[in-house]
């Protein structure tokens, strides 16, 4: 049996329908993804499993007892919002240790622990800080830091990363897959960024009006895409000869699909590539290995395997 | 200065001097000797500052106006509070029409305001008393009360008390831990403005107050219509005195900007 479940959830407000019978088993431990583009029902999903959003259909299920009968406050779910949501008017500590207050902890376990979460999302020296006095990264930690210190059944996170810069966002991604593997929590993550999804994911959720399009690990939702959506969706995607070909998947031969260099864009590690061929326009990747490629306006062949 | 030319720096002079005269004129008048209004004058006395003392219900109507302003407004914001919480993050059905409700004291012109309230609270048998004057204060600042205090419910991010649920707080506890701290320099510049405006009452108060429960303006007003001595002039200077003190220290402990524009503790 699933840890979390999701059971044909629905969610419609008036007439549109926001989310539209979502199926979804979680297991214990495991990181998930919903990913999609703006619009697609994501938050929506997620505000039903902390619930400040009633579902209009289905059932959500915590080890096989029905969720939705147990208040938000006593789900025991930790939250982390695309606001970070942190409470302006206390310290760090203080919001840390909200969430243990409320548990009851007493004072001296309370101290110990807050201290304890905030080594772990490295803030150890920031405690008497108040959130306004922080960069937007330092604070999205202290939002992370407030959900994990609950020691939650389920950590939900909203584009927690959307607002950082993208240095600071792909360190804070490799410090929430850290943190998520020591403390093994289960956790599920909203997010429009595809590379996103894909680097910190066991399995995504890729969304599309409401509906999981797929569902499965990156590597094959990557390479065996189930929809044409979920193909452009992960990465770009060319169609030749009526087959769809990843663009790093092609390179330059002898023989082939005949074409014509219109653009060529380094990019450090690879160089993008747009050849004019009869069957349109094709974008290729190729790793930049230091060898001499194919310059703008020269001839080109074309191969690829056949999938 | 440099960003100012010189046309609009005469312009912001003159309508200092234009807004400070009136006020000038009326200390300055307030350290005259005469019996009656003179101005210019080149003797001084503090002759109507001792006369006050002879007045004791100048001093009386002053402690009444601050007991009333400072109940009123008290009671106003706390009645703004559910309202504003309401009002400001929910729709519901009447909303407009409640929200129209609370504000249409200020559409009212005080006269009519006061002949209303002489002739209920006279049926009521509360004609002439404090509570009378309290409920009838109550109406004319809850539309400013209301007003800041809706403005501080408007930008609270929902979020925030949601992040405070998921954590096991109830929603007395949001209520009380999360909520009401976030909008308490609304609640405080609500307050503010609404004593300013009950201090400052006279057109409905003179209506319904009865000797023996005039506020200070009231007591000015029906003193000046017998008298043209300057005894209001020193009475008044000692009103600005007291108002300038009670502004420098807001100011010193406060800050005045945040308490009139009604900002948030972290500046939000
Ligand atoms: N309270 C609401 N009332 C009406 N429509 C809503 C409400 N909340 C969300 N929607 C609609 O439901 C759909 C899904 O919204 P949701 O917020 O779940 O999208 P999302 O996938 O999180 O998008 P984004 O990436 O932009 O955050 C949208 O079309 C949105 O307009
Ligand atoms: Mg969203």
């Amino acid at each position: 049996m699933a840890f979390l479940s999701l059971e044909g959830l629905s969610k419609h407000f008036g007439t549109h329908v926001a989310v539209d019978g979502l199926t979804l088993a979680v297991e214990k431990g495991e990181f998930v993804s919903l990913l999609g583009p703006s619009g697609c029902g994501k938050t929506t999903t997620l505000q039903m499993i902390a619930g400040f959003v009633e579902p209009s259909g289905g059932a959500i299920r915590l080890e096989g007892r029905d969720l939705l009968a147990v208040k938000p406050a006593k789900r025991g779910l930790g939250i982390v919002f695309q606001s970070y949501a942190l409470f302006p008017h206390m310290t760090v500590a203080e919001n840390v240790a909200f969430g243990l207050e409320m548990q009851g902890v007493a004072a001296a376990e309370r101290t110990r622990r807050v201290g304890e979460t905030l080594e772990l999302v490295g803030l150890g020296t920031f405690a008497g800080r108040y959130p306004r006095q922080m960069s937007g990264g330092q604070q999205q930690r202290v939002a992370l830091a407030r959900a994990l210190v609950i020691r939650p059944q389920i950590l939900l996170l909203d584009e927690p990363l959307s607002n950082l810069d993208a240095k600071l966002r792909e360190e804070m991604q490799i410090e929430l897959r850290q943190i998520q593997r020591t403390v093994g929590t289960t956790t599920i993550l909203v997010t429009h960024d595809q590379a996103e999804a894909m680097a910190l994911s066991d399995r995504l959720v890729v969304m599309n009006h409401g509906r999981a399009e797929q569902i499965g690990p990156p590597h094959e939702a990557y390479e065996r895409p189930a929809t044409p959506f979920v193909a452009s969706f992960l990465g770009r995607t060319n169609l030749v000869n009526g087959t769809t070909v990843r663009p790093e998947k092609i390179w330059f031969a002898t023989s082939g699909l005949a074409g014509k260099v219109r653009t060529r864009i380094f990019q450090g590690n690879h160089w993008l590539y747009q050849i004019e061929t009869a069957d349109g326009l094709v974008t290729v990747i190729r790793q930049n290995t230091g060898e001499a490629m194919p310059g703008e306006g020269e001839a080109v062949h074309l191969a690829w395997a056949a999938t | 200065m440099s960003r100012n030319g010189p046309i609009a720096l005469i312009y912001h002079t003159l309508f200092v001097i234009f807004m400070l005269a009136p006020i000038l004129v009326v200390c300055f008048v307030a350290f005259t000797p005469e019996g009656y209004l003179s101005f210019p004058t080149d003797r001084w006395s503090l002759r109507w500052f001792y006369a006050i003392g002879r007045y004791p219900e100048f001093i009386s109507a002053f402690w009444r106006s601050l007991w009333l302003g400072a109940l009123s407004s008290a009671i106003a914001v706390a009645f703004s509070v559910p309202a504003a919480l309401a009002i400001g993050r929910h729709r519901f059905r009447g909303r407009d029409a409640m929200t129209a409700l609370f504000m249409s004291p200020l559409m009212i012109p005080h006269v009519v305001l006061g002949i209303a309230f002489l002739r209920f609270f006279t049926e009521l048998g509360l004609g002439g008393t404090f509570v009378g004057l309290v409920l009838a204060h109550i109406v004319v600042v809850l539309p400013f009360a209301l007003r800041l205090t809706l403005a501080s419910a408007v930008g609270l991010d929902r979020s925030i008390e949601h992040a405070a649920i998921s954590l096991g707080a109830s929603d007395r506890t949001v209520l009380r831990r999360i909520t009401l701290p976030l909008v308490l320099p609304g609640l405080i510049s609500g307050w503010a403005l609404a004593f300013i405006n009950s201090f400052d009452e006279v057109t409905m108060t003179v209506f319904i107050a009865a000797p023996g429960t005039e506020t200070l303006p009231v007591r000015m007003f029906l003193y000046i219509q017998d008298n043209i001595d300057p005894l209001v002039t020193s009475v008044s200077a000692c009103v600005i005195a007291i108002t300038a003190a009670a502004l420098i220290a807001l100011d010193r402990a406060y800050g005045l900007e945040r308490l009139l524009v009604g900002r948030s503790v972290d500046g939000r």
